[in-house]
């Protein structure tokens, strides 16, 4: 316990220290700390279900619709995170989630829309496509890193705009476009047939579907995987002491290799995702940076699946009910930079792990 | 022995003390420096000779004692004060920045400038001129990685002279030299100490001793033993001096060798350039030399961790043309590494994920491709008491050990595979006694249990109490062999400072 | 028309010269700095913001300074704190990236862009800081090659042992070189929002800052390579855009898509072709001074 206590302390911290200070920047600039109260309530009301309607009276969809819309942002955000989580255990970093996330919306976006078939086939090839196209990106920077020593953040930065200029410049707006039908052009890709869209949970309640189950599932997976599977230790090892590693007859190249097609894969699919679930095309652009937000998941995570899944559920809630602090003359943006300031904390971990090593120093010990 | 008396004394270092944890590296040393001479200091790996420099070189701070410069107390404290008492040091690992030129590395710090510009020209013209005061041939527009380590080592000398050192330190400067390399390095120095520059000479090749040195302190377990003068010393007296009299070790009880498990002909792989050895099941072989000789390279074959670059590897009777880590352990070969923290153990794993480590594919620490939990803990259990490791926490970050129980739980891991070799490299080095004890202790244990030992070591005297043969390694190639009984230390202490047979 | 695109050359380049040519100080101390798009984005956002209240070219000191505290930040976390400089610099770049447009809507009440300011002046058709473009990659180059500061600054991001040894202070060279590298960045940022356009946009420099990181790598680290790399990525640009309006027809054949991943895909290939080995990156890169390790 004390081991996790230690490994969680700074990502903590960091969170309560950005809230409590974008609290405060809150208060200086809509003057006074009630109003800041009233706007991180309302957040707070917009994330995870707005109690207060619930209990004088109001339907159900009072607590279910946020939480849907929290869910609906954090299932991204989730797989994401995986993505440049599990290239960190082994000790890479994956900045190309991103592209990644591109090439699989894409993929996803195409078989979505080029055949029929039955739902739950429909759905599986979908998912499948958009990770195999997130882990075939993924695999040129491992095969960069392992053959020709090209580090691995420039690479994927490279390969984040190749992704973006390529198929939001080009083919989405070019070979791939909707054929306009009457006066109505419309920009992206073609309507994915009803068959790939991913089952909405709640009905007509929320935007809810399937997506955050299955973030969840792979945060578990990826979960048992790195702590009761061999494979997985093997991985944490390169990770944590490649050295180590390889005299303990690891392969060091394969472990990244592989590490670097599951991250790709996971990227895929948050790309899937978004087609399936909340786009049903792939649209001008994605615009927003979730392969970032990827980053900071990650690293406010900890690394670890269940941290990862834990901050992007807290972060996406926070988004969802950011809006609500609009009422308050703060921008729906506000979320992003608590995120923000989170990960700056997270960043100067070893300073917070001074403290923590202060703070849980064992008593007596060897 | 008399005590020499220096002509002037510049430099006097006065009963200097320095502990690294619970060890002592320096107890109450005097040294004294006289403008001009060329005071070699000789001892074994540890004996304190570099300390004494880098208390000098102000790297370390001693504990206690003091220097004394022209008579006038001083403190050093960072190498910059050292270098502004005129103090230089040159160090077996050099501080010169490749990508750069001979004179840009020289002049840099100090930089000659024009109009608050780099004035090149100067500082190159600067450069070649102290080459030339000195005898230096060097190019001083060359990029300084471009050049034979003889060359770089001249430039880490003219960086020091450039900068006007009254007293140069040069810490086992031929160690990466050629013999021709190393024979020009001694007649710059000499004459640079003609001129009176005073040269301090960190050397285990007492042949180069003899013959450069006009004193000679010996040192011996941090402390000075002697002082001699090379003409009243001979390569044999030198070699007694730092090795001492000591008590035979008793001696482990006799071995009865079985199959060959090792046998390697001609291994070639970077320093180690030319060995033929074979070690028996039962059997303790000892590898004995100054560090640097080809040990490491040898215990990295034989782990798989290297390749071999010529010769052949028979392990169990199978040649192994090309061994990995992985393949090695599959075979039994168990590894205790000199570098534990970087080759051997996760700092930031658990003590039980450290026990797994090597072996986390097969019983009890998996099952199948999952970790079996329970298999793991209750081996783990049982063997940090076996082996008094403590605190007995599986689930304890490894890091929270000390060096020593740490240690201990590698040696009970590795041994734990039922390995039929065990490479232990400094297995006891930075141990206190009673985890040395318990250590070698283990390595008898296995050996009495038919194992087959490879054990390298820098300490004379454990290779001499653990090993039913030694071989010694002098420059990548074997120098001498004994078998226990006829172990005689003089002897081994000889062919380990490449002393040639008379 | 060779005119016509040379000019929009000389506007769209120097915001990519200036911030390539930065990210090479900062990297040749031997500090990773992917930080370049928010420490521009920092820039961009203080000089539009000043320039509302004060002269566009003190405001453009204000962009300055903006990129150099972000920066200062940066090398705070890497050089004091010893965290990992990647992720210092994705950190930076997310932050500032929200707290730019958290900062748009609290002071101007606007998500979209600053309300509009006085340009800088035109000199001879062009803003001034395109002509400082043209001279600072040579200004740079001066003073890294043929400077003390700047053979220190070779040395310590290759080996800051020796620059230790000869008696001087890593951590502040390393510092300054971060900091001055940020200077540079928001110098870009500023061009964007008060020469090229004349607010700041919610979404500046939407990924010059990772251009400018390509254009370092593709310019060896080295200030004229760099800057020479941001111009060649900014040529094919303006060639691109020129074409979209001249020569739609050749866009059939080579689609804008395709032209705008060239730089990237170029930089990814000349890298992958590269020897390994082969000197490139400092090799003191990204990794703290310990001076114990020697």
């Amino acid at each position: 316990m004390r081991e996790t206590a230690r490994a969680a302390l700074p990502s903590v911290a960091s969170v309560i220290t950005s809230l409590v200070v974008c609290f405060l920047a809150v208060a200086v600039l809509r003057g006074g700390l009630e109003v800041a109260l009233d706007a991180f309530l309302a957040m707070t009301w917009g994330a995870f279900g707005d109690f207060p309607r619930f209990f004088d009276g109001g339907t159900s969809a009072a607590v279910l619709r946020p939480l849907g819309e929290s869910a609906t942002k954090a299932a991204i955000l989730t797989l994401t995170g995986l993505s440049v989580a599990v290239a960190f255990r082994v000790g890479l970093f994956n900045i190309g989630a991103q592209g990644q996330l591109i090439v699989g919306a894409l993929a996803a976006a195409v078989v979505g829309a080029g055949v029929e078939l039955p739902t739950a086939l429909h759905v599986a090839l979908c998912l499948l496509a958009a990770a195999a196209g997130g882990a075939l990106y993924a695999l040129g920077p491992a095969l960069l890193k392992r053959y020709r020593g090209v580090h691995e953040v420039i690479s994927t930065i490279m390969l984040n705009w190749v992704a973006l200029s390529l198929v939001e410049n080009w083919l989405v707006t070019g070979p791939l476009r909707a054929t306009t039908t009457g006066d109505n052009s419309i920009a992206g890709t073609a309507q994915i047939h009803a068959s790939a869209e991913l089952p909405r949970l709640l009905g007509d309640v929320s935007r809810l579907n399937a997506g955050i189950l299955l973030a969840i599932a792979a945060a578990v997976a990826l979960w048992l995987w790195l702590t009761r599977f061999v494979g997985g230790f093997q991985w944490r090892a390169v990770g944590a002491n490649p050295e180590a590693a390889r005299a303990s007859g690891v392969n060091v190249g394969r472990a990244f290799i592989s590490a670097m097609l599951v991250s790709g894969a996971l990227a895929g699919l948050a790309g899937a995702v978004l087609i399936l679930g909340t786009e049903q095309r792939y649209p001008a652009t994605i615009g927003a940076p979730y392969g970032f937000d990827g980053i900071a998941m990650a690293l406010i995570g900890n690394g670890h699946p269940l941290g990862v899944l834990a901050s992007a559920l807290l972060f996406g809630g926070l988004r969802a009910g950011g809006t609500r602090m609009q009422l308050f003359g703060v921008h729906k943006s506000f979320p992003e930079l608590i995120q923000g300031l989170a990960l700056l904390l997270v960043a100067a971990r070893l300073m917070w792990m001074k403290v923590s090593d202060r703070l849980l120093k064992p008593k007596g010990g060897p | 022995m008399r005590q020499c008396a220096a002509v002037t004394v510049t430099i006097a270092l006065r009963h200097i003390k320095k502990r690294f944890g619970s060890q002592v590296a320096l107890d109450d040393v005097s040294l004294e420096l006289g403008r001009g001479e060329r005071v070699a200091l000789v001892g074994e790996n540890g004996a304190g000779k570099s300390s004494l420099m880098n208390v000098l070189y102000g790297l370390y701070g001693a504990d206690a004692g003091e220097v004394a410069i022209d008579g006038k107390k001083v403190r050093l404290r960072t190498p910059a004060d050292a270098l502004a008492h005129g103090i230089g040091m040159v160090h077996q690992h050099f501080t010169l920045v490749g990508p750069l030129t001979v004179a840009e590395n020289v002049v840099l710090g100090r930089e000659p400038t024009k109009a608050g510009l780099l004035d090149l020209p100067r500082a190159k013209a600067e450069v070649a001129a102290t080459c030339a005061r000195f005898g230096f041939v060097l190019d001083v527009n060359a990029r300084v990685d471009t050049l034979s380590v003889g060359s770089q080592q001249k430039v880490e000398i003219v960086k020091a002279l450039h900068r006007g050192v009254s007293t140069l330190i040069l810490d086992e400067p031929t160690a990466v030299l050629t013999p021709q390399e190393a024979d020009e390095l001694f007649a710059v120095t000499r004459r640079l100490s003609d001129e009176g520059l005073t040269v301090v000479l960190i050397s285990h090749k007492l042949r180069e001793v003899l013959s450069f040195a006009t004193r000679i302190a010996v040192l011996r377990r941090g402390k000075k033993v002697a002082e001699v003068t090379p003409e009243e010393s001979t390569q044999a007296s030198l070699a007694a001096l730092m090795v001492g009299e000591r008590e035979a070790p008793a001696a482990p009880p006799a071995s009865t060798p079985g199959d060959v498990v090792v046998a390697l002909a001609h291994g070639a792989c970077g320093k180690l350039k030319d060995v033929s050895l074979e070690v028996r099941a039962g059997e303790v072989l000892g590898i004995a030399g100054v560090d640097g000789n080809g040990q490491r390279e040898l215990a990295a074959v034989l782990t798989g961790l290297s390749r071999l670059d010529g010769g052949t590897l028979h392990l169990l009777g199978s040649p192994q043309p090309s061994l990995t880590p992985r393949a090695a352990r599959r075979l039994g070969v168990a590894h205790i590494p000199e570098d534990r923290l970087h080759h051997a153990v996760v700092t930031d794993f658990t003590v039980a994920e450290n026990v797994a480590l090597g072996r986390q594919h097969q019983a009890p620490f998996a099952k199948g491709p999952r970790i079996d939990f329970e298999g793991r803990l209750s081996r783990t259990t049982s063997l940090l008491e076996a082996h008094d490791v403590r605190p007995r926490a599986p689930s304890l970050r490894l890091g929270a050990l000390s060096g020593g129980n740490q240690q201990k739980l590698v040696v009970a891991r590795e041994l734990d595979a039922n390995p039929k070799l065990l490479v232990a490299v400094q297995p006891t080095r930075g141990l206190d006694l009673a985890a040395v004890d318990a250590v070698r202790s283990r390595l008898l244990d296995f050996r009495a249990q038919g194992g087959a030992v490879v054990l390298v070591s820098l300490d004379l005297e454990e290779v001499l109490a653990l090993s039913d043969r030694v071989v010694v390694l002098y420059e990548g190639r074997v120098t001498g062999e004994f078998t226990r009984g006829e172990f005689d230390e003089r002897l081994i202490g000889e062919r380990m400072l490449g002393v040639r047979d008379a | 028309m060779l005119l016509a695109l040379l000019s929009s050359v000389l506007d769209a380049a120097p915001a990519v010269v200036f911030a390539a040519v930065g990210a090479t100080l900062s990297e040749r101390a031997g500090v990773v700095n992917v930080g370049v798009e928010g420490m521009m984005r920092a820039g961009a956002f203080g000089a539009a913001a000043a320039a509302l209240v004060m002269p566009t070219p003190l405001g453009v000191l204000v962009g300055v300074a903006a990129g150099a505290l972000v920066a200062a930040l940066h090398a705070w976390l890497c050089i004091q704190g010893r965290s990992d400089q990647v992720v210092s610099g994705m950190a930076i770049n997310l932050v500032m990236l929200a707290f730019g447009q958290f900062l748009l809507e609290a002071a101007f009440s606007s998500p979209a862009g600053t309300p509009a300011i006085t340009q800088l002046p035109k000199w001879f058709g062009h803003s001034p800081l395109t002509w400082l473009a043209i001279v600072l990659p040579f200004v740079v180059h001066l003073a890294v090659t043929r400077t003390p500061w700047g053979l220190r600054l070779r040395a310590v991001g290759e080996k800051p042992q020796a620059v230790a040894a000869m008696g001087v202070r890593v951590t502040r060279l390393r510092f300054g070189a971060v900091v001055l590298s940020g200077a540079f960045a928001g110098l870009g940022g500023a061009q964007l929002s008060t020469a090229v356009l004349d607010h700041f946009e919610s979404h500046m420099p939407s990924g010059l800052g990772f251009m400018a990181v390509a254009a370092m790598v593709f310019g060896r680290w080295t200030p004229l390579g760099a800057a020479g790399a941001a111009l060649f990525f900014a040529f094919g640009d303006a060639l691109r855009i020129s074409l979209a309006s001249s020569a739609p027809g050749l866009l059939e054949v080579v689609p804008q898509g395709v032209l705008l991943a060239l730089p990237y895909a170029l930089t990814l290939l000349v890298l992958s072709l590269q020897r390994r080995g082969a000197a490139r990156a400092p090799a003191a890169l990204g990794q703290p001074y310990d001076p114990e390790l020697r």
